[in-house]
């Protein structure tokens, strides 16, 4: 039993306890971060050890939490206010060579609920410049405002930015001659314009390259996996390609304009045929881009929303749009397949009156008019194209032929062998790729930086993410050069921007420059945010709470 | 009639069993983490989209409603479309299954040779020299992994030698025409070569093994030590007294064995990038392409049901000790 004094002394110890101004708030839970396993993502593994090591150092309880990504990818998409922070990466593709894709749609507030916006980064500031970006058709203001963008940021550290990796890919130059490899910047060797130029030395003029995972669909109107757009580019055309520079081309077309703010003249090329021999016509693009929004062909509707219409007039097709956009050559012109009506309209008709769309549709014989025609299709084995020496720029090799190997070391062997004369993927060590080239010397290996980049993702909803001291914080305390060259043995760029440094045109370098990192940046910026410690443990700024259950 | 009902009551056995198979598959890929839509996930991928596709794979409906739809149509036969390559999952394995099929039963067949006849021999040879290097030989190559041992012949036939390719069932761009074209090429026994001979290395313990035991026990049995007294040659002895009824046991094991190698083929299918069933297997659990990871499990499940089915009544046909009734 309690003696009543004693009662009475502790009852005004605690109200003069919680009447003081608190010294601290409650310590910070313990943190998890997200990781893919070892074997599947060696590098991304290896950063994120180094990066917990870092974040220990400032006084946090650091949990790495390692998970398949097909689990990864379900917390962290769906279950968008359960974990803390995650590894994530973006690929590089030719049409993210435009940065609006990534500029808008990873950070703007109307994707935070279900789009990419999977951190939940909200700054109506940030989303002021975004929009402003997308609309922006004048090519120096843009530079501005896409400028803008990545020093906000920059500031706010939604994400963490690591690196951008560099792509290796090799080929045989006894084979191949070296100098009709084309290098396209931020995607590497392996691409579209390397399959047409590559000019055969010998005997052999068959390109024979890999690739690990299946080839899905060939279907222009379904964006499936990533070695299926390598087969799709070479038998569609579109009006625009991006080019080796980054920036887009005419290429069905023979000159695109901007006649106003929101219409584009494009002049269709002159003499172009379909591989089954019949000519392709205006009335064939329009129809490609009116299929897009049909509602049969859902992931490019995207591509092709924002047309209100498309008019014709002879060989000119005048495209207006609903609003300016900047991207529009990059995003729609270079992204939308052209297909042929005379084969897809009685498709499309039938196809609007059952379930399923244009995506589950697979022709047995896909027709295109692009540069290589449809050869042959085995069942998770191969894929055969051959030369379509009628096209407007016709490949020097006679076919295109993709293996698929799913045994990255076999693919090496092959490539040494002669089974393959490209490897146009490599999962491995870039160094063993670089250490066998030497040895053979009949192979050259071209090593190129990405424009995907790897980052951690940092859940912006959850305390203490929320604050961006904390996040800069935490982004600070890792010297991106010790990822580098721990993670990635040197085959990678510091980053801290969303914009590689291979878009030269759009890449901030002012805010990689000036970015410090260190131990002692990042407790700085904690300190004046009001962080302390105790002991070894970092607890929150003021009186704040701890608001989530320890895990 | 007693015969029938035994038959019935298998039978009944066997519609339970598959029963359950098919609806510990259904719930394994649903309650296993992951997502079938984590494949699409891109900065283009919008919410309209997402429900879009969650709709057209079914995943909308409650689970319950899902396991009645999937029941009901494997009733008809229907094995449902591939989420990931958007056709049907028939199509899909039957597209495929030849190649395993191949494989599984090229491998077995030099497996069972081999075994049988160097079983017979070592237990012929008991307690010579030849005996004492040749078991532990057999014991080491039955406990390597099969990936190893692939990777192994691979550095040493292909990329060393450059007797075999590495990859493949065929040269690259090479058309045979068809089916019968293909299989009776030369290059594709080529191609064949390695995988099948990894295969075989891997699974010729089993029946080498069971042979030898199989052997020494039967020679001890009356009726050698009577041929042996007949004076019959020590050849006609091994091979046809105590060999003939050595190799029963072994037999039935080839019929269960092969329903086990269809689960086996799935590494070697990867190591020589062979278009076979194992890998689209692993391929379909990892891309959380539930109807076509069902469809290939199903049809493994299946294939083991009834080569047991085959071994036992294997045994009582070439054995009339035995008898289900």
């Amino acid at each position: 039993m309690m003696s009543f004094r004693k009662a009475v002394t502790s009852t005004a110890l605690l109200l003069v306890l919680s009447a003081a101004p608190a010294l601290a708030g409650d310590p910070i839970r313990t943190i998890e971060i997200l990781t893919r396993p070892q074997a599947a993502q060696p590098q991304e593994f290896q950063s994120v050890q180094l990066i917990a090591q870092e974040w220990r150092k400032l006084g946090l309880d650091v949990n790495v939490k390692v998970m398949p990504w097909e689990q990864m990818s379900d917390v962290v998409w769906y279950q968008r206010d359960a974990w803390d922070a995650t590894a994530w990466q973006m690929v590089g593709r030719p049409e993210r060579s435009d940065p609006d894709e990534i500029v808008y749609n990873l950070f703007h507030s109307s994707t935070a609920e279900k789009g990419y916006n999977f951190i939940g980064y909200v700054s109506p500031e940030y989303d002021a410049v975004a929009e402003a970006q997308r609309k922006e058709v004048d090519e120096a203001k843009r530079k501005e405002l896409v400028f803008q963008a990545q020093e906000l940021l920059a500031k706010d550290q939604p994400n963490m930015m690591l690196v951008h990796p560099k792509q290796s890919f090799a080929f045989d130059k006894t084979v191949w001659d070296p100098a009709s490899v084309v290098n396209q910047s931020g995607i590497g060797i392996r691409n579209t314009w390397t399959f047409l130029s590559l000019t055969p030395l010998g005997e052999k003029k068959d390109i024979v390259l890999n690739s690990a995972d299946n080839v899905q669909a060939i279907n222009p109107l379904y964006i499936s996996g990533g070695v299926d757009s390598w087969v799709f580019e070479l038998v569609y055309d579109r009006l625009a390609r991006v080019g080796p520079d980054g920036l887009p081309k005419p290429w069905a077309a023979e000159s695109i304009e901007w006649t106003g703010d929101k219409t584009v003249t494009v002049k269709l090329r002159e003499g172009m045929k379909w591989h089954d021999g019949q000519p392709v016509t205006p009335e064939d693009v329009k129809f490609s881009f009116e299929t897009a929004v049909s509602g049969e062909a859902p992931m490019y509707a995207p591509f092709a929303s924002n047309i209100e219409k498309i008019d014709i007039d002879g060989s000119n097709i005048t495209f207006t749009l609903k609003e300016p956009s900047a991207s529009f050559v990059t995003s729609s012109l270079a992204k939308i397949n052209l297909i042929p009506r005379h084969v897809w309209e009685p498709i499309i008709e039938d196809l609007k009156t059952k379930e399923e769309n244009a995506e589950s549709h697979q022709e047995q014989t896909p027709i295109g008019s692009g540069p290589y025609k449809f050869e042959r299709w085995l069942t998770n084995e191969e894929i055969v194209l051959s030369a379509n020496k009628e096209h407007f720029n016709a490949p020097k090799a006679d076919r295109w032929i993709l293996r698929i190997v799913p045994n990255v070391e076999a693919a090496l062997g092959m490539l040494r062998s002669g089974e393959i004369n490209f490897l146009a993927e490599f999962g491995g060590d870039p160094q063993v790729l670089i250490d066998a080239a030497a040895q053979d010397g009949d192979l050259e290996v071209v090593s190129t930086v990405e424009m995907g980049f790897r980052y951690i993702a940092f859940n912006n909803r959850r305390p203490p993410f929320n604050d961006p001291a904390f996040r800069r914080a935490l982004s600070a305390a890792v010297d991106r050069r010790l990822i580098v060259k721990a993670a990635f043995r040197g085959f990678a760029e510091p980053s801290n921007s969303i914009v590689s440094p291979a878009l030269s045109f759009w890449h901030n370098e002012a805010v990689v420059k000036n970015f410090e990192t260190g131990g002692e940046v990042a407790a700085k910026i904690l300190e004046e945010a009001g962080y302390t410690l105790d002991g070894d443990r970092l607890h929150y700024p003021g009186d704040q709470k701890e608001t989530l259950a320890q895990q | 009639m007693a015969h029938l009902k035994a038959a019935l009551s298998r039978t009944l056995q066997l519609a339970l069993v598959l029963w359950a198979v098919v609806t510990i598959l259904f719930l394994m890929f649903r309650l296993m983490p992951g997502n079938p839509m984590a494949a699409y996930i891109d900065p283009t991928f919008t919410a309209e989209q997402q429900e879009a596709l969650m709709a057209q794979f079914g995943l909308d409906k409650p689970l319950w409603e899902q396991y009645v739809i999937y029941l009901g149509n494997l009733l008809q036969g229907e094995l449902g479309q591939s989420f990931r390559y958007r056709e049907p999952v028939a199509e899909r394995i039957l597209a495929l299954l030849p190649n395993t099929l191949i494989l599984t039963f090229t491998s077995l067949i030099i497996a069972y040779a081999f075994g049988i006849l160097a079983g017979a021999y070592l237990a012929w040879r008991r307690g010579s020299a030849v005996e004492k290097v040749a078991i532990p030989i057999v014991l080491t190559t039955r406990a390597m992994p099969e990936f190893w041992l692939g990777m192994v012949l691979l550095a040493i036939f292909s990329f060393w030698l450059g007797w075999f390719p590495a990859g493949g069932t065929r040269s690259a761009g090479s058309d045979y025409g068809g089916f019968w074209g293909l299989y009776t090429s030369p290059d594709f026994l080529a191609y064949l070569a390695l995988p099948a001979l990894t295969l075989a290395i891997y699974s010729q313990g089993l029946p080498l093994l069971l042979m030898r035991s199989n052997m020494l026990d039967v020679m001890k049995e009356d009726f050698v030590t009577m041929a042996r007294i007949k004076g019959l040659s020590t050849w006609t002895v091994v091979v046809r007294h105590a060999a003939r009824n050595a190799l029963l046991p072994v037999m039935t094991s080839f019929a269960i064995a092969v329903g086990y190698q269809l689960q086996g083929n799935v590494v070697v299918e990867t190591v020589f990038s062979w278009p076979g069933l194992g890998r689209e297997l692993v391929r379909a659990v990892s891309a959380s392409d539930y109807p076509l990871a069902q469809g290939a499990f199903l049809l493994i499940a299946v294939v083991v049901i009834l080569m047991n089915l085959i071994a036992d009544l294997l045994y009582s046909l070439l054995d009339p000790r035995v008898s289900h009734a």
